[in-house]
């Protein structure tokens, strides 16, 4: 039986083509993946079955039955639901109020808040997804939340589950647990359909995969007669490199040296503890870990917004002894932070405004507090040309390129900035694997220019393909310290769970 | 001082007498905010309906008339608020400004080309008055319990809407529904709320609250209008609103450190003796402000309002 057929869909943007003639037949019962690069037409085609846009044209049937779905209340009745990218959750209500929300279970006006906590303890108990109805959603970690967000449209009946991108925001446990949720959901008979960027992801979960390229179909695949390889060279549309070109290390003299690092975390405890490391110019230094073991407490540190305890930070040999992130831009560094949209830009801006931001006082873009415009776009002309933004308008706001764009354009504006190091954090994060393979590529034009440059990720092949050297940071300790030659994934990975130590040379 | 009870009861009336229009105001803001649509226009609406109520009185010689004209106005600027803020999702704050404007200069055209009076109305029938009154006489006599006695409809109507207000916003389903589409109205749609009915709803029914404060005013503290209505009671119940963390009891708390301020203000004043008698009348009046800023400061930083307060919503096309 066929859960859900589109025919022939179009959805035409103003100047953009988003979906080109499309057709889908998915299967109940079957994990379903769309893939494609960001931009692709994945996002639009959903939102199209949800309700959210309207088709240009074309035909959906659910269940064999042609619909309309104009709004995602139609979309609702006809048992599809949809786990946005971004949680469509309210922090401040329980899990068990923002699960009913919109049909509550009542006496008369008034909402029968008990029932619905045992309303949803049942739900949870049913499919075996574990939540605490009474606890407030902002106190939950986002896998948690994601499982909240599945509850809420099972509520509703929902046969078809449409996942959007749903592993973007996870840490590689919570994804785990995911997949194990969608199993279970899949014995229980759902439909279930996964739109990721993610390739080993789709192969590890997809029962069929359908790949979208600029709008288009490009073709589905089944279970376990594809390859990574296979599947990128569909999705980018030409042979992808995914691995990374090595470039031999001319190590110079050290740019960047920490000594006994002590950093709280927000949350108060000891986040970082004594860690000491150098990065020399014309090096990447890799720092490999589980997300939450440290590096959000370093790169604070690093930039000026945390205050170490203990330890100290040294440029050039010279210890600065006040860390502003003002003062440690002037030193030299540059920073591509993890989250674009927070730390990265400012997204009601225009990319001519993004781009000279930290550069904004200086000749040639202002002069006694006033801006050169003429400067301003010239500059910004060129660099969108050479990081390859797109689109090239200088006036295009932040907010409206696709995470690529947007992460091209913040290194466009840390590294022309005069600097000497780079503060690399998770820099292909959330990333496609075209915009994935141009940071790489960034990044040993750095190195090769002779900059000290310190990688956070948490991709080990990212932190195997670029480094020169890793070090492994466990518990807010550095655990390990290797190189690529010397080491494998595996005893990485092992590493990082704290299941094996290291002795360190000493420095 | 047994002497004093009379003086002390009168006293704390008097400051429940100044609570009234505020407290409506406050939760004329409570309701629309939590619904995400900041209502600047408490004031302005407070003017309007104060005026209406007098005229409608006047013409009636009826002071539930009166009550009628000023809810009926304040419908009817509710829904101008929406309309331009839901329906157009226009700036909230430039609408409110804008009624505030148009209640200085269209209510002192009418007072003037009704009443033929410039300043103020005569007065009218009102309920302020003894016989309407709602006389609780076994209260008499007994320190601040005294002070309930003697109460206008009005007051008693505001303390009871602040239960009411609690009970429709927490405990149901469009309770849940107001402060959703506040909180998140993208989430509260993709749920098959209808975000617009809401906010139109609250937008109206806040209005129509900010209405009754200006009724406090002008048929219950007195019996006409006067060219200065509102006198910024409309911000205040604003500022309360906040301070109160968007919550009705919360604004009650506000207000009662106000108008605590107040009672101290009248009652020092004909009681003190010694040294209180020294502190200049100027502190006791300033009183009110210094207890909100310290509050402000320390008790309610980390206040937040509804998560989507201010934005307007718009859907996706």
């Amino acid at each position: 039986m066929k859960a859900l057929e589109v025919k022939g869909i179009v959805k035409q943007f103003p100047g953009v083509l988003a979906n080109d003639n499309i057709n889908l037949s998915i299967n109940k019962g079957e994990i379903y993946a769309i893939v494609g690069e960001n931009g692709a037409g994945k996002s639009t085609l959903m939102k199209i079955i949800y309700g959210l846009y309207t088709p240009t044209s074309g035909e959906i049937f659910v269940f064999d039955k042609k619909v309309d779905i104009k709004t995602p209340y139609d979309a609702i009745g006809l048992k599809i639901g949809m786990v946005h990218q971004e949680f469509m959750l309210i922090p401040r209500f329980t899990v068990t109020q923002n699960i009913v929300l919109g049909d509550e279970p009542s006496k008369g006006i008034v909402f029968d808040y008990k029932k619905a906590l045992n309303e949803v303890e049942e739900l949870s108990e049913k499919f075996g997804l574990k939540v605490d109805p009474a606890e407030k959603v902002a106190n939950l970690p986002v896998g948690i939340q994601q499982r909240v967000e599945i509850l809420k449209i099972l509520r509703r009946g929902a046969e078809i589950l449409i996942f959007d991108e749903p592993t973007a925001v996870l840490t590689p446990e919570e994804t785990e647990d995911l997949f194990k949720t969608l199993m279970k959901l899949k014995k229980n008979g759902k439909t279930i359909i996964f739109i990721s960027h993610k390739l080993k992801e789709v192969i590890a979960i997809a029962d069929r995969i359908a790949v979208l390229r600029r709008g288009k179909l490009q073709g589905i695949v089944e279970r376990g007669k594809t390859s990574e390889v296979e599947l990128a060279r569909m999705v980018v549309g030409r042979d992808v490199v995914l691995k990374i070109p090595k470039a031999e290390a001319k190590v110079g003299g050290t740019v960047v040296s920490i000594r006994d690092l002590t950093v709280k975390s927000k949350r108060g405890i000891i986040g970082l503890k004594e860690v000491s490391f150098d990065v020399c110019a014309g090096e990447i230094v890799g720092i490999a870990g589980v997300e939450g073991n440290g590096q959000a407490e370093l790169v604070n540190a690093l930039i000026g917004f945390t205050r170490p305890i203990k330890g100290t930070i040294a440029f050039d040999g010279e210890e600065i002894r006040v860390i502003t992130p003002f003062n440690i831009r002037k030193k030299g560094m540059a920073y591509i932070p993890k989250d674009r949209k927070m730390r990265g830009l400012v997204l009601p801006f225009r990319s001519r405004e993004n781009i000279i931001m930290g550069q904004h006082t200086l000749y040639p873009f202002s002069k006694n507090g006033v801006l050169n415009n003429i400067e301003i776009d010239k500059f910004t002309t060129k660099k969108l040309e050479e990081f390859d933004v797109r689109p090239r308008d200088i006036h295009t706001r932040a907010r409206n390129l696709s995470g690529g764009n947007q992460q091209k354009l913040i290194l466009a504006k840390e590294m022309s900035m005069e600097h000497k190091f780079l503060l690399a954090s998770q820099p292909t994060r959330g990333l496609d694997i075209g915009a994935m393979e141009f940071v790489y590529h960034k990044l040993i034009e750095e190195k090769e220019r002779g900059m000290a440059i310190l990688l956070i990720s948490l991709e080990l092949s990212e932190i195997m393909g670029l480094s020169d050297r890793i070090l492994v940071l466990y518990n807010g300790e550095i655990v390990g310290e290797t190189t690529p030659d010397k080491t494998t994934e595996e005893e990485l990975g092992l590493m990082m769970l704290g299941l094996k130590k290291q002795k360190r040379v000493a420095q | 001082m047994n002497s004093n009870i009379p003086f002390l009861n009168a006293s704390i009336a008097q400051a429940l007498d100044y609570t009234a229009p505020i407290l409506f105001a406050a939760l004329g803001g409570v309701m629309s905010e939590n619904a995400g649509v900041v209502n600047i226009a408490l004031e302005g609406m407070m003017r309007f309906a104060a005026f209406f109520g007098v005229w409608g009185s006047f013409v009636s010689g009826n002071a539930w008339v009166g009550l009628l004209w000023g809810v009926g106005i304040g419908i009817v600027l509710g829904a101008l608020h929406a309309y331009i803020t839901v329906k157009w999702a226009g700036d909230q704050i430039i609408s409110g400004v804008a009624i505030n404007v148009m209640a200085m200069g269209m209510i002192t055209y009418l007072l003037e080309s009704v009443f033929k009076t410039t300043g103020y109305s005569p007065p009218v029938a009102y309920f302020g008055a003894p016989a309407s009154k709602i006389h609780l006489a076994f209260l008499k006599g007994i320190p601040i319990l005294g002070a309930f006695a003697e109460l206008t409809i009005l007051i008693w109507f505001a303390l009871i809407l602040v239960v009411v207000l609690h009970f429709v916003l927490y405990h149901t389903v469009l309770g849940l529904r107001i402060r959703a589409v506040g909180e998140n109205p993208h989430a509260a749609e993709t749920l098959g709320v209808n975000v617009f009915k809401i906010k139109w709803f609250a937008v109206i029914s806040g209005s129509v609250l900010a209405a009754f404060g200006g009724l406090a005013l002008s048929l219950g503290t007195l019996s006409s209008f006067t060219n200065s209505m509102a006198m910024g009671k409309g911000f205040i119940g604003l500022a309360a609103m906040i301070f109160g963390k968007w919550t009705p009891f919360g604004a009650l708390g506000a207000i009662l450190i106000f108008a605590g301020a107040q009672v101290l203000q009248l009652f020092m004043q004909g009681t003190a003796t010694g040294f209180a008698k020294l502190i200049p009348l100027g502190f006791y009046l300033s009183l009110p402000y210094m207890l909100t800023i310290g509050a402000l400061i320390g008790v309610v930083g980390k206040a937040v309002g509804p998560a989507s307060d201010g934005v307007p919503y718009k859907k996706e096309s």
